[in-house]
């Protein structure tokens, strides 16, 4: 299991830096009883709901497994096969790094965007704010995939608008060329949460700093980069990481969308569709316990990777002075 | 900047929201008009409006599925849902609070296994965390629904709140210490009312997730009259017999109502958020 | 330092793993007793209608068996089987459960049901049930589950669509006529809507083509009855229809969903589609039209290859602990005439033949059309086919996927044959 470190808060700002080390374990002991108790209903749910079902899966990673008959220890074997044995893995392993490369950068820059829009004292805002969410709030239903197949049908609004620009294509959800493009833009118009936060988190950045540096000559550019961006770090940084995360795991869009299998000709075969279908359809929970692992080291290097580089453009106000901020 | 501009980029802000909001609506005004459409135009029609508006799916559908009344689904969500918004934000705020505020040792490893468990898809631990509930004998209950929230296993609310706890002046808890104020008093009086913007946040995906979720709810709820809305949205649709999907659009768009109105009692607090409770110091 | 905290938290998380093995290994046992009243639970897939009319069936049953009471829950096909498979792996089974016959060999061969030739399952009559549709539930020498239902695979067409193209397949056509029919009509719309829905993708058509030239879809040992080149030559002859615009064009095809709604028929982009006979008034609804059902087409020799199908099966969980109450709930719902009248021709026509002929009498509407259908096709049908093996479902959605690959033109006939034969030889391994 790969260790995610997060940007350690250096220690208190009073301790001569020479003594810091040293004096990390004392104060730590000191707020111990307090940490805990505030911890207690998570500790408590991470052994009793987490840690388990986890250890278990991990477990049956090694082992064919038809979740009716006992476990079977074969190894290594499901890694092996995976990357050796079977082309829908593969499959299954590219559509879900283009969806994660597309649309996740895609998906935040639309939201940021809309977030900034919106937050503005002036008129309207709230409207504005629950129009914008309204998509999310569909949720991956069947009703939504249902409407989403409807837009981009031959003859619905999508190709109609293109084949007006002199673009005729198929039924964008029923082509191995389009499907995936289709689940993408699903996937920015639900764009709602990450909006949400970037809102919560402009709400956070005091109207002061914006008004001082507007007195000072700085445009609105400027602003952006120098004050927006740097107060908002540790939100974007959120967002990043959580979207990222939730792209790996992308299920339901595709689930719905595609009626439950690989959309045409295996255009949607997210990674955890796939896995499903290998876990529950084809009950060879072994192998899906495998590929969730896998999956998981995935995630957790590239999520490491975030983490790392977050000490260099995260800025906390709890942070020793490096941030824009003091 | 010019004087002119401030009323002139007001009307470009209108424009552009409006054009964007357009776009966005088109697909849920589209999913209202499917619900008043005849049965057979439903799938087949493409054009926004129908030939002949046709309300029996909002009756059809309100009538529920199998003798029990849709009624009765919309309030299990509402329970499920309710509860679920509680249990979140208390539990998630309490553990964001020592993450975010206290030193303790683990503390490092112990964020890291919290990022961790968001990692591994879901499916793979659902028939062990099945087990489990099936053991205590709560399966078929909320308990497996709610239980969980209440034990913060949901690390995405609060890795969100950690993440907006540290964006709090440090100043203000320390001088509440200074003050002596416990570090109980501290979380309660001055933590907590600061990360307003993140608890609503946390309230609002909650109830709306809660709200939408299928896969959970249909694994541990089996009677018909325990069912959510989702689990009864799906009742009207079976690929392997006749579907009533105009109950089921009818539903569907009866079902964006409370969320909406959730989602616009609370967004209400998100704007008043920090910028009105006083973080000017 | 960090390192060894690490290590310390894998050693604990290691310390739990026995504590949930144990859990997963161990059974449920329910409470309930000699004599006493018993509960069962009981579940179907189906939606909303089926529901209404089998709770009402289930009632009579606890009406006629006052110390049973049944706990009822259903839901849509796919739900079904995510749940099941989670409850079974949990170890709680349900008491009585709907079974497809493409599950039968996961669930039966796992041991999760009740062999019905023994124990208590000997209470279920079967000397009114059609001896060949009654073997369709035996799998290995073991009567895992009993038909609750018949159906048969058909073509539902519409009429007036094929009247004016020449051709009437209610008589029966050969494949040449169909190919030539289709044509027509897809060309009398000119090509917008389509004369059928590619057949290429379908895992029964493929099987009942099969069957006309005396080959099967499965063998009884379990592995593929066809041969590459006989897969060839079926999606060549899907092809020649595809070419001629007498079939649905990819996209359409690849929307296909066996929901009567969602597929092409359903959605009026097509005029005949392949699917079973009882699941005609819904495409009727859906479509708003009035549809007709036919035979499947021939080659010269008239052979139909279509045969009794066991619409759905029901069974009794081997690790029930109520299984007198159990099975006598299945015998109920199969056998008794009552039952018959409550829930019709929903999932198809009643099992039990003497029930049948009573309601046949007296049927109106679509049903008539399907009793009338089912009667004029009884002296064709041929011998069921043997139970599909373990990895049936997934060839089903292994055959739509390479046939789309040909569809969309993104790989030859022979590379998607070869692609299917090697993929299918490692499901059935």
């Amino acid at each position: 299991m790969t260790t995610v470190r997060t940007p350690d808060p250096p220690v208190a700002r009073d301790a001569p830096a020479r003594v810091r080390r040293r004096d990390r374990p004392a104060r730590r002991r000191k707020s111990q009883p307090e940490a805990f108790a505030f911890l207690t209903p998570w500790l408590l749910g991470a052994v009793a709901l987490t840690v388990g079902p986890m250890v278990v899966s991990l477990y049956l990673s090694f082992t064919d497994y038809d979740l009716f008959t006992a476990p079977k220890w074969v190894g290594f074997g499901n890694f092996a096969h995976m990357f050796t044995d079977d082309d829908r893995y593969l499959q299954s392993v590219k559509v879900t790094l283009i969806y994660v490369l597309v649309s996740v950068p895609l998906k935040l820059a639309v939201s940021l965007l809309v977030a900034m829009l919106l937050n503005t004292r002036r008129g309207g805002g709230g409207f504005y704010r629950a129009a914008f969410y309204a998509p999310s709030l569909l949720g991956a239903s069947v009703a939504a995939a249902l409407v989403w197949r409807a837009l981009f049908m031959g003859g619905g609004p999508v190709n109609e608008v293109l084949a007006f620009f002199g673009w005729h294509t198929p039924s964008w959800v029923d082509d191995p060329q389009f499907s995936l493009a289709s689940i993408v833009l699903l996937g920015v118009w639900q764009f709602g949460a990450p909006m949400v936060i970037f809102l919560a988190g402009l709400k956070q950045i005091p109207a002061e700093l914006h008004e001082a540096a507007a007195i000072d000559g700085a445009g609105a550019f400027r602003r952006f980069r120098h004050i927006t961006l740097p107060m908002l770090s540790p939100v974007i940084f959120f967002n990043l990481v959580m979207e990222a995360i939730h792209a790996f795991q992308a299920f339901t869009p595709a689930f719905v969308i595609g009626g439950g299998r690989g959309g045409p000709a295996d255009a949607d075969l997210f990674y955890t569709l796939y896995l499903f279908e290998v876990g529950f359809q084809d009950f060879r929970m072994g192998y899906a316990s495998a590929m969730a692992w896998v999956l998981l080291a995935v995630i957790a290097i590239v999520t490491a990777i975030v983490f790392r580089t977050a000490k260099l453009w995260v800025f906390y106000d709890d942070a020793d002075g490096t941030g824009e901020r003091s | 900047m010019t004087v002119l501009p401030r009323s002139a980029r007001s009307v470009g802000r209108h424009v552009l929201c409006l054009v964007i909001v357009a776009v966005v609506l088109y697909p849920l005004v589209w999913l209202a008009f499917a619900s008043v459409k005849p049965p057979d135009e439903i799938l087949s029609r493409l054009s926004l409006l129908p030939t002949r508006f046709v309300f029996d799916g909002y009756t059809k559908g309100w009538e529920g599925a199998a003798d029990v009344g849709f009624g009765r689904f919309f309030l299990n969500s509402f329970l499920v849902a309710g509860l679920s918004v509680a249990a979140n934000v208390l539990s998630c705020s309490l553990a964001a609070f020592a993450f975010a505020r206290l030193k303790f040792r683990f503390r490092g490893a112990l964020f890291a296994f919290m990022i961790t468990t968001l990692m591994l898809p879901y499916h793979v631990t659902l028939i062990p965390q099945y087990v489990i509930f099936q053991q205590a004998g709560l399966v078929n209950t909320f308990v497996p629904l709610i239980l969980p929230k209440l034990l913060a296993t949901e690390a995405f609310f609060v890795f969100l709140i950690v993440q907006f706890m540290r964006g709090i002046p440090r100043e203000l808890d320390e001088a509440a210490t200074i003050d002596g104020c416990s570090v109980y008093r501290t979380f309660w009086h001055v933590v907590l009312p600061l990360s307003k913007p993140a608890l609503v946040t946390t309230s609002i995906f909650t109830f709306i997730w809660t709200w939408n979720d299928f896969f959970t709810q249909m694994v541990y709820l089996n009677d018909t009259e325990k069912f959510t809305v989702p689990l009864g949205l799906r009742l009207f649709v079976d690929t392997s017999s006749e579907s009533n999907f105009g109950a089921m659009f009818a539903m569907s768009a009866l079902a964006l109502v409370p969320i909406v109105l959730f989602f616009l009692a609370f967004q209400r607090l998100l704007v008043e958020g920090v910028s009105t409770s006083g973080l000017k110091g | 330092m960090r390192r060894t905290r690490e290590r310390r938290t894998l050693v604990a998380l290691a310390a739990v793993v026995p504590l949930l093995l144990t859990g997963v290994a161990a059974c449920g046992s329910d409470s309930g007793g000699d004599g006493g009243d018993v509960t069962i639970t009981f579940v179907w897939w189906g939606s909303d209608g089926r529901a209404t009319l089998t709770k009402k069936a289930v009632e009579l049953f606890q009406q006629k068996n006052p110390k049973i009471k049944v706990q009822t829950s259903f839901s849509a096909y796919a739900a079904y089987w995510e749940k099941l498979a989670t409850q079974t792996a949990g170890g709680k089974p349900p008491d009585v459960l709907n079974v497809d016959t493409r599950y039968l060999a996961e669930y039966g061969g796992r041991n999760v049901l009740a062999d019905l030739n023994t124990g208590a399952g000997k209470a279920i009559s079967l000397a009114d049930i059609n001896p060949e549709l009654a073997a369709t539930g035996v799998y290995q020498g073991k009567r895992y589950a009993v038909p609750w239902a018949q159906n048969t695979p058909a073509m539902l067409y519409d009429p007036a669509a094929f009247t004016a193209a020449g051709a009437d397949p209610a008589k029966g056509l050969t494949w040449d006529q169909y190919a030539d029919a289709t044509q027509k009509v897809s060309a009398a719309g000119g090509f917008a809507a389509r004369g059928a829905t590619d057949f290429g993708i379908l895992d029964t058509t493929l099987e009942i083509w099969l069957r006309q030239q005396g080959k099967q879809f499965y063998t009884p040992e379990g592995k593929l009855g066809f041969t590459a080149d006989d897969l060839r030559r079926y999606w060549q002859l899907a092809g020649r229809f595809r070419d001629a615009k007498g079939t649905s064009p990819a996209d359409v095809t690849a929307s296909y969903n066996t929901s009567p709604e969602q597929s092409p028929l359903g959605k009026k982009l097509t005029s005949s589609e392949f699917a079973y006979d009882n699941l005609l008034p819904a495409y009727q609804k859906a479509n708003g039209k009035p549809l007709n059902v036919a035979p499947y087409p021939t080659d010269a020799a008239g052979k139909t290859g279509q045969y009794r199908r066991p619409s759905m099966f029901l069974s009794v969980s081997a690790r029930s602990q109520q299984q007198e109450a159990a099975a006598k709930l299945v015998d109920f719902l199969v056998n008794d005439p009552e039952v018959g009248k409550i829930v019709g021709t929903d999932r198809g026509l009643a099992p039990n033949l003497k029930v049948r002929a009573q309601l046949a009498g007296s049927a109106k509407g679509a049903d008539k059309t399907l009793y009338d259908y089912e009667a004029g096709l009884e002296p064709k049908l041929g011998a069921a086919p043997p139970v599909p093996p373990k990895g049936a479902g997934a060839i089903q959605k292994l055959l739509q996927r390479t046939y789309e690959e040909v569809a969309f033109g993104r790989m030859s006939i022979d590379d998607a044959v070869s692609r299917f034969m090697s993929e299918a030889e490692k499901g059935l391994r």
